[in-house]
């Protein structure tokens, strides 16, 4: 795969990265600030933010390539059904096995699975919420040169085309307000 | 009212829309604090007055939205259209509850504990801010919509986390299975102490006072419904460019089957507003801060004799001790972070809100008032909120007197009770036959100006206590 490639790429995935890396640096980065040892809360922070930042980076592909559509929830949900569990395995096993030397989970493994799964509902809401609000206007920014942007921006402005279909009618609506207002 | 054209309804299923409002608003002291301290007090089991309140609210929202969506006009305005002091009790109700910036002082406090910034200083910068940006704004209805979304999806996403790092399944298996133990009131929730607590805290689960009101307005500014045939607010820097603002709303020909197939999509997608949106996020919010609670209260039994002796700031700020004694699930820091963000969110969706109600209610009905543009009306109330709440924070109580307290709790609940008598009667009376509300939602919102009415009075006669 050329650089070229892997920067088109790059720049598709950016959106859900950031908001998964931003999801994981709320577990380690600003506990910093709360006295703790550094190397803790580094551990903490690296263990979640790298497995959320790659799956978040994997939605906004998946989302490029066609198979998630702009606008609809529960592909995501069920994404970070999966997602959000095992990121969090991998943060608790990672980080306890770099503190302690042997990883170490807080109750058994189906438990904390299901309790992950049942709180990813809320993760998946706020992540898409958020992905569907930055993703057009970073698409917008690299479109010019990245065609691959440039066609899910398109997809974008269908959905959005769609939505708003009624746009037309309003502007037509207000022109003729003008003169039967008052 | 004269006939125009229905827009198009956009597809049901959306993500975003007005409602980010409401949830703003919404999602505030009661989800992060009050219900928590009930669920540690009573046991998970009382969540399901929680339920009753928020699905209560969320039957008001989706009749708000009838008459806005219908007309163009706020309820305020058909309000006026009823009996018209019922509207001026609004509008001296507004101004006696929401000018004092009590709500963004418990965040900007839990704003100090993180920076060592003094309250007062972020408070009047926040005030000053929120004033500029609203200021400058092309149109002000985008640029919020487009803030708080990120605001509340950052809440979303950050409680989600810190509950999946800090709780466990006991937890959250509680949380949610209390909700369905209708009918459960344990002895000490009927006394002069904890009565007032609880009456409170269902009127304070989802928006509470006149929020849903507001949200009247949000809706015609978005451009929903009938509310596309009326201009948007704009920032006093760019007020010049605003449209003529009409002297009424319009209604649609309800008797013309295309018209009436709009207006059900309309329907289907504030329905889905109401259900996903709002439901969802103010219920999801509240699980996720009750499920830190629980685990706050186990990992420190300080906590919880805290929560039970109501100390909001002494709570909020052991929880975030508790998280931070953990170990390596360290969130104290993050914790004081999202009330600080509740804090914000409030402040920006509350003092938008209430310029745009004073506003709409002085542009129509204040002789004289249509000689200035709507922007000039709303931005002479934010200003007015935003210096009126400096002033306040520097030398007065950020809540209001001690002694007009006990008054404004009260103005607050019965605003509740008396917005369901008004809706009943707007949408009952001033809507064509067609789009009238069907009798299991007037039910609905009889049961609520009960519930509302009949909770306060009670609380007032029965205890001698207004609710809290």
């Amino acid at each position: 795969m050329g650089a070229e490639r892997v920067r088109r790429l790059g720049e598709l995935a950016l959106p859900g990265l950031a908001i998964g890396v931003t999801g994981g640096l709320i577990a380690g980065g600003l506990s910093l600030l709360a006295g703790q040892p550094p190397g803790w809360a580094l551990a903490s922070m690296l263990t979640l933010a790298i497995p959320m930042g790659l799956i978040g980076g994997g939605y906004s592909l998946l989302m490029a390539y066609g198979i998630f559509r702009p606008g609809v929830f529960a592909t995501g949900g069920l994404y970070w059904f999966v997602g959000f569990p095992v990121s969090r395995l991998i943060q608790e096993a990672g980080s306890s096995t770099i503190i302690y030397g042997a990883p170490h989970l807080r109750e058994d493994v189906l438990s904390f699975l299901a309790y992950q799964a049942l709180v990813s509902l809320g993760f998946a809401i706020g992540f898409v919420w958020l992905h569907e609000r930055l993703t057009p206007s970073w698409l917008m920014r690299v479109q010019h040169r990245n065609p691959d942007a440039q066609r899910l921006l398109a997809k974008y402005v269908q959905h959005a085309e769609l939505l708003w279909r009624g746009q037309e009618q309003r502007r037509a609506a207000r022109g003729a307000r003008s003169k039967g207002a008052r | 009212m004269p006939i125009r054209e229905l827009p198009d309804a956009p597809p049901s299923v959306h993500l975003l829309g007005p409602t980010v409002f409401l949830v703003a608003l919404g999602v505030g002291m009661g989800e992060s604090y009050l219900w928590p301290r009930l669920v540690l007090l009573f046991g998970p089991e009382i969540r399901w007055l929680f339920l009753v309140g928020v699905t209560l609210q969320a039957v008001v929202m989706l009749e708000m939205a009838r008459y806005a969506m219908a007309t163009g006009e706020s309820i305020f305005f058909g309000a006026a259209r009823v009996f018209k002091p019922l509207m001026w009790f609004f509008f001296i109700t507004a101004i006696a509850v929401y000018i004092w910036p009590g709500h963004l002082s418990a965040g900007m406090a839990a704003f100090e504990q993180i920076t060592g910034i003094p309250w007062q200083v972020s408070a009047c910068i926040g005030l000053l801010l929120v004033g500029v940006v609203f200021s400058l704004a092309k149109v002000i209805y985008n640029l919020l919509e487009n803030l708080l979304s990120v605001l509340i999806g950052a809440l979303v996403v950050g409680t989600s986390v810190i509950a999946a790092m800090v709780g466990n399944w006991a937890d959250l298996a509680s949380t949610v299975t209390g909700m369905f133990h209708i009918g459960y009131l344990p002895e000490g929730a009927m006394s002069a102490t904890w009565f007032p607590v609880i009456v409170g805290s269902i009127a304070f689960a989802g928006p509470s006072g006149m929020q849903q009101m507001w949200y009247t307005l949000h809706l015609r500014d978005s451009g929903a419904g009938m509310g596309a045939h009326i201009p948007k607010v704009r920032g006093l820097r760019h007020a010049g460019e605003e449209e003529q603002m009409p002297s009424r709303g319009f209604m649609f020909d309800t008797s013309n089957p295309a018209e009436m197939a709009k207006w059900k999509g309309w329907r289907r997608w504030v329905t889905f507003d109401a259900l996903l949106l709002f439901w969802g996020v103010t219920m999801l919010v509240t699980v996720a801060f009750t499920v830190i609670a629980q685990a706050a209260a186990r990992q420190s039994p300080n906590v919880k004799a805290l929560i039970e002796a109501g100390d909001r700031e002494a709570s909020l700020n052991a929880m975030a001790d508790s998280f931070a004694s953990a170990g390596s699930s360290v969130l104290g820091v993050v914790f004081l972070g999202f009330i600080a963000l509740i804090g914000m969110n409030a402040t920006l969706g509350l003092f938008d809100s209430f310029s745009r109600g004073q506003a709409d209610m002085t542009y129509h009905f204040v002789p004289g008032a249509k000689k200035f543009r709507m922007s000039y009306l709303y931005a002479g109330f934010l200003w007015g909120v935003v210096i009126f709440g400096i002033l306040i924070l520097l030398f007065g109580p950020a809540d209001g007197p001690a002694g007009i307290l006990d008054t404004l709790a009260f103005l607050s609940t019965f605003a509740m009770g008396a917005y369901c008598v008004t809706l009943l009667l707007v949408n009952n009376t001033m809507l064509p036959k067609p789009i009238r509300p069907k009798i299991w939602t007037n039910l609905i919102i009889g049961f609520g100006a009960v519930f509302y009415l009949g909770m306060l009075f009670y609380s007032l006669f029965r205890f001698g206590v207004i609710v809290n």
